[in-house]
């Protein structure tokens, strides 16, 4: 860049000799319409498309193919008949999860965490970081550094562990909220983008007698929603998502594992889905079309994955919104 | 670019100086020193120094309202507080307890082996049907008498209400002298009832020791009872003390609390999670010099010094599965830094596609796999690979391409770029937009062509984010993480995908090897956090900006 950075002087310099404006309009249009590509740019762009439109489809494709698999005619799926086009319509599949056991539980269990854990880290996080805002507070860069040094640093997976042993946070629902509601990176997040919103305001509050919490409620709440999308965003992405703390704390309480727990757990059972099913109540013809366990994993895997493609085209913004944010603190 | 990521990277130096500046207070003293001609044309004055003194704060908040260097300076004198190292001592103390009642193994409600080891005294006082847990066939059996139970529940009540009454003094204890009074009352106050509940708790104790069937009671005196007790005696020597000390308030004072302090009592319930959640598991470190099984209590007799240190290097054995680790560990991470480049190629060639609307198609559909789990990327790999899956529905053969130690390490690396490019370009991407145009069109009126811009402009305009990046992925070489590799690792390639994450895990959690699992976790940790600060003091060095 550097190099072209002289130029671009030298090329002034140019201009500044150059006898009249006229010159320079006429080079600049030069520049804009210069639309005549070269061989080597057409080859290059015949292969930039190709390649993108090659890695876009082993994006897509993969949730297409999952997708068609669990509402197409169970005989034909088994018989790998069903590759590209969907044929014999049904949803006896999404019908025969009633039948899966455990699976509502784990459902509730995972919307639940997503709902309250994202819930009480969003609001968390933006009274923490407005608290992070302001210099009158007591020791304030002490503690600011103590949330963010968490970041980089921490024990190891045993002690983890441990710990919530220790504090009885194992085979117990509370343990997928309490330890998310701080969240340094998301504090650092709301904590810059405050201080980009004009202090006067705070000011004239104060002056007025407004007290911190009416501040943060009337001033900062409303006005930082952005950035608060964003991180409740992720945070619901990440709680949807998150089954080590279900695998490792969960060990002895199945009914509060996750939903992604639970289709681990589907996984590396090989074919005995199908016995997990047929021993719960109620089969019904659902069940005679579902024999296939396999078939009842990629539902299942539709379910855990139809969220997050609802919700994702409405975020895009928020999502890499959160990504640029990201650079913020490097 | 350029200007862009100066603005981002570096806020936060911004406001330490802007702190500086307006820290209450300092601005005046700032702006004293600045005039030293002031001072002296007030010693002129007037010899008095008090008189001085206000002609000083005086002059120099005119001096701060007018120019508007600093807000509304508010005079405050800086009171050193006289029972200073008391309050701190009978706060630390107030502090602990009620962190304590957190704390099951810190439970002085387990009187008996009948109460569940996971209830924590504040829950032992919230819900009874807890405590019982499933008594009630001991009930019955006559094992305990219910009054009992309700004894203990009673007292973890009246225990647990007076340490909450204590710690609200303590945090009252940082007002004027009007609310430290009353912090008083609440301290000593909390302190006697909180010794009431232990001495009813002590006495529930006592009958659960008198029943006859200890073999089904297992009463068992709690030693936290004795902890609590001393910390409540602290707390009422203390607030005592102060009390002597601490100087009547004056008429019509009101209770008052100075901002900062009240600042602080926010943030405290936080700082009190973070430190639980995030600098307590440190304590889990002394394992690693026990022998220690789950479930035990570590005692003295267990203690084995650096045996586990030890066992590291001279167990064959473990030497021999750490290397393994080790290797795949830094193969993985290898791997990964050496296609780092990858995003940045990605975002590059995406920008050269003038159609905004496939380029935002493309955008929006690589960088989904991002947001979905590994365990759901492991789904798509037995939907596309697996033996009924969907390369073998088209080619008719019946290969489980998921099982097999070949290439391991790259198909790891695949998925992971699988995974992650689309959203990992996204930074260069915006990084692009950021360059500015005329340096193009300057190459362009150059003669340069596509790839001489490419690698003219585009690139360096984009080193300086990858190198953050970079340094970031040499700083995170020993974390791998665990999921991907728990999830794609199966009995025929686990000799390539064991690493240090998933090794711990399967040591640890899995195979219940506490102590040497922690000594390993240990060790990785103080690598990474060494790791970090390289990466950071190169970041410091090459372009003198630091990247944590």
């Amino acid at each position: 860049m550097a190099k072209y950075h002289n130029k671009l002087q030298k090329n002034r310099r140019f201009e500044a000799v150059s006898p009249t404006g006229e010159v320079i309009e006429i080079q600049e249009k030069s520049i804009r319409k210069h639309h005549k590509f070269s061989t080597g740019d057409k080859v290059f762009f015949v292969l930039d498309y190709i390649f993108f439109i090659v890695f876009t489809i082993s994006c897509i494709f993969p949730f297409y193919y999952l997708f068609i698999n669990t509402i197409s005619d169970a005989g034909l799926v088994s018989k790998g008949m069903i590759n590209f086009i969907p044929r014999g319509l049904n949803i006896d599949n999404y019908l025969a999860l009633r039948n899966v056991s455990d699976l509502g539980n784990s459902i509730l269990v995972s919307v639940g965490r997503t709902i309250l854990g994202t819930a009480l880290m969003v609001m968390a996080s933006a009274f923490v970081g407005y608290l992070m805002t302001q210099e009158e507070m007591w020791k304030r860069k002490f503690f600011y550094r103590f949330l963010v040094i968490t970041m980089y640093f921490n024990a190891g997976l045993i002690p983890w562990y441990l710990n919530m042993v220790m504090l009885g946070l194992t085979n117990n629902f509370a343990a997928y909220i309490i330890p998310g509601i701080v969240a340094p990176y998301n504090i650092i997040l709301v904590k810059t983008y405050i201080e980009s919103i004009p202090g006067e305001l705070e000011e004239s509050a104060f002056i007025d007698g407004a007290s911190h919490f009416t501040v943060f409620r009337k001033i900062i709440w409303p006005l930082s929603m952005p950035i608060l999308a964003t991180i409740a965003i992720f945070g619901a992405v990440g709680n949807w998502n998150s089954f080590q703390d279900s695998l490792i704390l969960m060990s002895d309480a199945s009914h509060l594992y996750t939903l992604q727990h639970r289709l681990y757990i589907y996984l590396n059972q090989t074919n005995n889905l199908s016995n997990v099913m047929n021993s719960s109540t109620g089969g019904g013809t659902a069940l005679n079309y579902a024999q296939n366990g396999q078939i009842i994993k990629y539902t299942i895997s539709m379910v855990s994955i139809i969220p997050i493609l609802l919700v994702y085209p409405f975020m895009q913004r928020y999502f890499e919104e959160g990504i640029m944010l990201g650079a913020v603190k490097g | 670019m350029s200007k862009k990521s100066e603005e981002i990277i570096i806020p936060e130096i911004e406001t330490e100086d802007t702190e500086q500046i307006f820290e209450p207070g300092h601005g005046i003293n700032d702006k004293l020193q600045v005039e030293p001609s002031l001072v002296h044309q007030a010693h002129d004055y007037k010899k008095d120094e008090d008189t001085v003194a206000t002609y000083k704060i005086d002059h120099a908040t005119k001096v701060a309202l007018e120019t508007g260097t600093a807000p509304v300076a508010k005079k405050k004198e800086k009171v050193k507080e006289p029972a200073g190292p008391i309050f701190a001592v009978q706060r630390i103390a107030a502090l602990f307890m009620f962190f304590l009642i957190f704390v099951p193994t810190m439970n002085p409600a387990r009187v008996s082996a009948l109460v569940n080891k996971n209830l924590s005294l504040f829950t032992s006082a919230v819900s009874y049907p807890a405590l019982t847990g499933d008594v009630g066939r001991g009930f019955r059996a006559g094992w305990i008498d219910e009054g009992s139970f309700v004894l203990l529940y009673i007292g973890a009540i009246i225990a647990t209400l007076g340490i909450i009454a204590l710690a609200a003094g303590a945090c009252m204890s940082l007002g004027n002298n009007k609310l430290k009074r009353l912090s008083f009352i609440f301290s000593i106050a909390g302190a006697a009832v909180h010794l009431v509940g232990l001495v009813v708790i002590a006495i529930s104790y006592g009958q659960f020791a008198d029943a006859r069937k200890q073999d089904k009671v297992g009463a068992e005196f709690p030693t936290s009872l004795i902890v609590f007790g001393v910390l409540a005696v602290i707390i009422i020597a203390t607030t005592v003390l102060a009390f002597l000390i601490v100087p009547k308030p004056e008429k019509g004072e009101k209770f008052e609390m100075e901002t900062k302090f009240k600042l602080f009592l926010m943030f405290l319930p936080f700082a009190i999670l973070t430190f639980v959640f995030c600098y307590l598991p440190l304590w889990g470190w002394r394992v690693s010099f026990f022998d220690y099984s789950v479930g035990d209590t570590l005692s003295m007799d267990k203690w084995v010094g650096f045996k586990w240190f030890k066992h590291l290097f001279e167990n064959a054995a473990t030497r021999r599965d750490l290397l393994h680790v080790m290797r795949n560990t830094l193969a993985m991470s290898g791997l990964g830094i050496l296609t780092s480049w990858l995003p940045l190629a990605f975002a590059v060639l995406l920008t050269e596609i003038s159609n905004t609307k496939f380029r935002r198609f493309v955008q929006t559909f690589t960088t989904i796999p991002n947001f979905i789990s590994w365990i759901l990327v492991y789904t798509i790999a037995i939907a596309i690979f697996a033996p009924e899956g969907f390369i073998n529905s088209m080619t008719g053969g019946s290969t489980n391409y998921l099982m097999g130690d070949n290439f391991t390490w790259l198909k790891m690396l695949a998925w992971g770029t699988w995974k992650g490019i689309g959203w990992s370009a996204i930074i260069y991407i915006a990084g692009i937009s950021g360059i500015d145009r005329q340096l193009y069109d300057a190459a362009h009126v150059d003669g340069a062509n596509r790839f001489q811009r490419i690698w003219n402009v585009t690139l360096p305009g984009l080193i300086p984010t990858y190198m953050v990046m970079l340094l970031l992925g040499i700083a995170g070489m020993l974390s791998n993480g665990l999921d991907q590799y728990l999830v794609f690792s199966n009995a025929s390639n686990l000799e390539h995908m064991q690493v240090l994450d998933l090794y711990v895990y399967k040591l640890g959690i899995e195979g219940g090897a506490y102590p040497l699992s922690v000594v390993i976790g240990m060790a990785k940790s103080l690598i990474s956090v060494a790791l970090l600060f390289m990466a950071n003091s190169v970041s410091k060095m090459v372009r003198k900006e630091s990247i944590i």
